[in-house]
């Protein structure tokens, strides 16, 4: 047999929960809203000074308070990525109808994490920068190691959820999200949780905002994926969380099941480390090994959500790579990012996205790409600016990283008939 | 239909040897790794010592391509990987067509490299930043680096995750490899010794030899007089594949992963670790199908911690009940300190020397094990264990827990 980097969970895996904190809203409702308005979230950048760069505007969550959201933990114990995804996890278990205090303990032992980042707490490196740099190592102390990192962000979750199952942190950069839920599914499938919150968080970083700026990545005041004028990405921060149980599970609590996972894909270009692969293959790779795993074929989905992040080369090769899997058919389907209005919100992207496909799964709404005024490929279609109402059993989540991992998910909508 | 999983080679960096064999040969000689840090400037600090690989030399082993683009976590696994796709006879050519993967486990990556761009910037103005340096600043920058040098197309993962990552990366590629998602994948870790890293342990009260920075302090696990451990550094892989891809390319088998476990502690206290790693262990036992009894030796993650080990000795008390009085205990970062990622995969290669021939290596300095202490397997001796299967077990300081378990010969024939 060709084994391929990619699974359909059995049995099947429901997602009854979602949990957002970005940039254009608070909870699953507001950013749904948010998206569908076309609304964006870019802003001078407030949470360092930018005066250095040539570039000043950020997706930030601004005036958010994760305080509330915490219910055992102290907040000032984590650092600001684990308070988003505190939040976004309380979210999603609320929307969800689960209460972790209502659950038996011996659920609770086997209720899990899997969260992806691409930078986990990188404020807390920063203010060690900073002592460093001001001669003043004394002002170190035991917070930097309890703080940054990055797995202390799973386990922040954990913790203040009373979670005793697997606990992952999965830092693939920019599709960590993509593969936090891929890996809560195979948790799931393999007997090993029967509850798993997965998802995606980052907080706002210089580091981040440097490294890009240094790229020329960054556009100077909006996000423009698939247009011709576009001058690069935003970067973002945010958090979501995904409920994921077993179908029957889900089934037997009476559930809101906003979709199934149906399958996902993987790969890997082992060509350049922040440059994606000029014919697109890994990116190939992952969306055919997603659709393989799914048993469905490229006709079959009514919704792309890109990765789009707005960079020149990015959306170039991601269309050549969307062209490649879905051939003559690829005008038919609708393909949109939602970096559009939210920037690069880094580890946090791709579960945002994938909580996107669910509420178009369940909502018959499709999200936009805003800002889109000259399409760089005429015959696609790439939702510009308005959202659009169809119907979408099942949808396809991109996301590409550095390194060059590739991570695509479908999702498909559940339906009791046969389903 | 779940897929047997075997491991097929290994390949390490570690302070000790260069080789598995010469790892196993220091470990039961009971050889120290801990030195004065050179590494980076220590001066004024409480603390000066840890495991260091020192002259670390990548181009013996990589050539002459350019290393410059490449940090010290890069480069560690660049070498652990070459050396294990070597041990299980996959050359570049194989290897790139058999799409291997890759689960690495990492705590920080290279904070090293992360910090130094950020102060740079900071220095000198962003525009002093380096793109090439941007590159590794994402925690999967080890991953990807060794995908492209050594042409690993599979799936590519990293796991964050502290002592237990390591363990947790080789227990996501064998649930990749059981159910058909994969035929071969590199597992194991990465962790290198930097300044921030060292400073935040430091200061996080963890480390041994913070009284007196000029005597030295050897980590003791288990030990009723145990002060903390010592910081270390390396890289660790095992092979891992599918039984039937290995036997129809003729592989050398080493061992079976019979099943591993992960659980988490959400309480925070040595109680909860305990637990936490009683289900861990439960879970690669059941997972396996087998009991206690079957177990015939352990390699823990104790490293000298107070809590930890004593939480961990607790745990896998708990899970192996009768059997845990006498059941034999190696703990490897006696020798080799604490190297986060990288130890999962340590002390997984240490298991597999054990299972090959019998010899089970001490505790250096253990002398006395606390009151009441659960396991009475603990020596300062190496000595010969019949060891048909052996557990490898972590427990991480942020609450984590993971068990594997692996059969010799064996179970594999």
């Amino acid at each position: 047999m060709t084994p391929a980097p990619g699974g359909a969970p059995s049995p099947r895996v429901a997602i009854t929960g979602l949990g957002l904190v970005t940039p254009i809203g608070i909870g699953k409702d507001e950013t749904w809203a948010a998206l569908l308005a076309g609304r964006s979230g870019f802003a001078p950048v407030e949470s360092f000074d930018t005066s250095a760069f040539s570039v000043h505007v950020g997706a930030e969550v601004r005036g958010f308070d994760a305080s509330p959201y915490f219910r055992r933990l102290d907040p000032a114990s984590v650092g600001r990525a684990s308070g988003l995804a505190i939040a976004a996890a309380r979210l999603a278990l609320d929307d969800a109808g689960l209460d972790e205090a209502a659950m038996d303990p011996r659920e609770a032992v086997r209720a899990g994490v899997a969260m992806g980042t691409t930078s986990g707490e990188p404020r807390e490196v920063e203010r060690f920068d900073d002592a460093v740099l001001a001669g003043a190592l004394d002002r170190i102390g035991p917070e930097f190691l309890a703080r940054y990192p990055c797995h202390t962000i799973a386990a922040a979750i954990a913790r203040e959820l009373g979670f005793g199952g697997v606990n992952a942190m999965l830092p693939t950069a920019c599709a960590a999200g993509n593969y936090a839920i891929a890996h809560a599914a195979d948790a799931i499938a393999a007997g090993r949780a029967h509850l798993m919150l997965a998802g995606g968080a980052d907080a706002f970083s210089r580091i981040t905002y440097t490294g890009f700026a240094r790229l020329g990545a960054i556009a100077p005041e909006r996000c423009q994926p698939f247009d011709r004028g576009r001058l690069g990405m935003i970067p973002g921060e945010g958090a979501a969380v995904i409920v994921l149980e077993p179908l029957a599970r889900a089934l037997a609590r009476g559930a809101r099941i906003y979709a199934e996972l149906a399958g996902y894909g993987l790969s890997c270009d082992a060509h350049h480390m922040t440059a994606a692969h000029p014919e697109g293959e890994g990116a190939v790779l992952a969306m055919a090994r997603a659709l393989s795993a799914s048993g469905a074929a490229p006709e079959d989905v009514a919704y792309v959500s890109a990765h789009g992040t707005g960079t020149p080369t990015n959306d170039r090769l991601e269309v050549l790579a969307f062209r490649r899997v879905f051939g003559a058919g690829a005008p038919r389907v609708p393909i949109s990012s939602i970096k559009s209005m939210l920037g690069h919100t880094m580890g946090a992207a791709s579960a945002i996205e994938a909580a996107a496909c669910a509420l178009a799964i369940a909502t018959g709404r499709i999200p936009p790409t805003a800002n889109l005024e000259d399409p760089e490929e005429a015959d696609l279609d790439f939702v510009a600016n308005r959202a659009r109402e169809r119907d979408v059993p099942l949808a396809m989540s991109n996301a590409y990283a550095f390194g060059g991992n590739n991570a695509s998910i479908l999702l498909r909508r559940w339906a009791p008939a046969g389903g | 239909m779940r897929r047997r999983v075997v491991v097929t080679g290994a390949g390490q960096v570690s302070p000790l040897a260069d080789s598995t064999d010469g790892l196993a040969a220091a470990l039961r000689a009971g050889a120290s790794a801990l030195s004065p840090i050179d590494l980076f400037e220590t001066a004024g600090l409480p603390c000066r010592q840890a495991c260091e690989v020192r002259g670390f030399d990548p181009a013996a082993t990589l050539g002459a391509r350019n290393l410059r683009p490449i940090d010290r976590s890069g480069r560690l696994l660049l070498v652990a990987a070459a050396r294990a796709l070597e041990a299980s006879g996959l050359d570049a050519e194989a290897g790139r067509a058999r799409g291997v993967g890759l689960a690495l486990g990492t705590t920080f990556c290279s904070v090293r490299t992360i910090a130094e761009f950020d102060r740079r910037s900071l220095e000198l103005g962003p525009s002093h930043a380096s793109p090439l340096d941007f590159a590794n600043c994402v925690i999967n920058a080890a991953a990807g680096q060794a995908a492209i040098w050594h042409g690993l197309s599979g799936v590519n993962a990293t796991l964050a995750g502290g002592e237990t990552s390591g363990l947790a990366a080789i227990a996501y590629a064998a649930l990749a490899i059981s159910a058909g998602r994969a035929d071969v994948m590199l597992a194991g870790g990465v962790e290198e010794l930097s300044f921030e890293s060292f400073l935040g342990h430091l200061r996080a009260g963890r480390l041994c030899g913070a009284s007196d920075p000029q005597a030295g302090e050897l980590p003791i696990p288990f030990d009723a007089k145990r002060n903390g451990f010592a910081l270390g550094e390396g890289a660790a892989l095992l092979m891992l594949e599918a039984r039937e891809a290995a036997a129809a390319r003729g592989a050398p088998v080493l061992a079976e992963l019979l099943g591993h476990g992960e659980a988490f502690d959400p309480s925070g206290t040595e109680e909860g670790l305990a637990a936490a790693v009683e289900r861990a262990i439960a879970a690669a036992l059941d997972d396996a199908g087998l009991a206690p009894a079957d177990v015939d030796c352990v390699f823990a993650s104790a490293n000298g911690s107070v809590a930890g080990d004593r939480a961990e000795a607790l745990g896998i008390a708990r899970a192996l009940g009768a059997r845990a009085a006498e059941l034999p205990v190696a703990a490897i970062k006696a020798m080799l300190g604490e190297a986060l990622g990288a130890s999962g995969g340590l002390q997984a290669i240490g298991l597999l020397a054990t299972l090959a021939d019998g010899l089970l290596p001490g505790i250096r300095g253990l002398e006395r094990v606390e009151a009441g202490f659960p396991l009475g397997g603990a020596t300062a001796a190496t000595r010969p264990v019949a060891a048909r299967r052996g557990l490898v077990t972590a427990a991480g300081a942020d609450g984590h827990a993971a068990a594997l378990l692996l059969g010799g010969r064996e179970d594999v024939e």
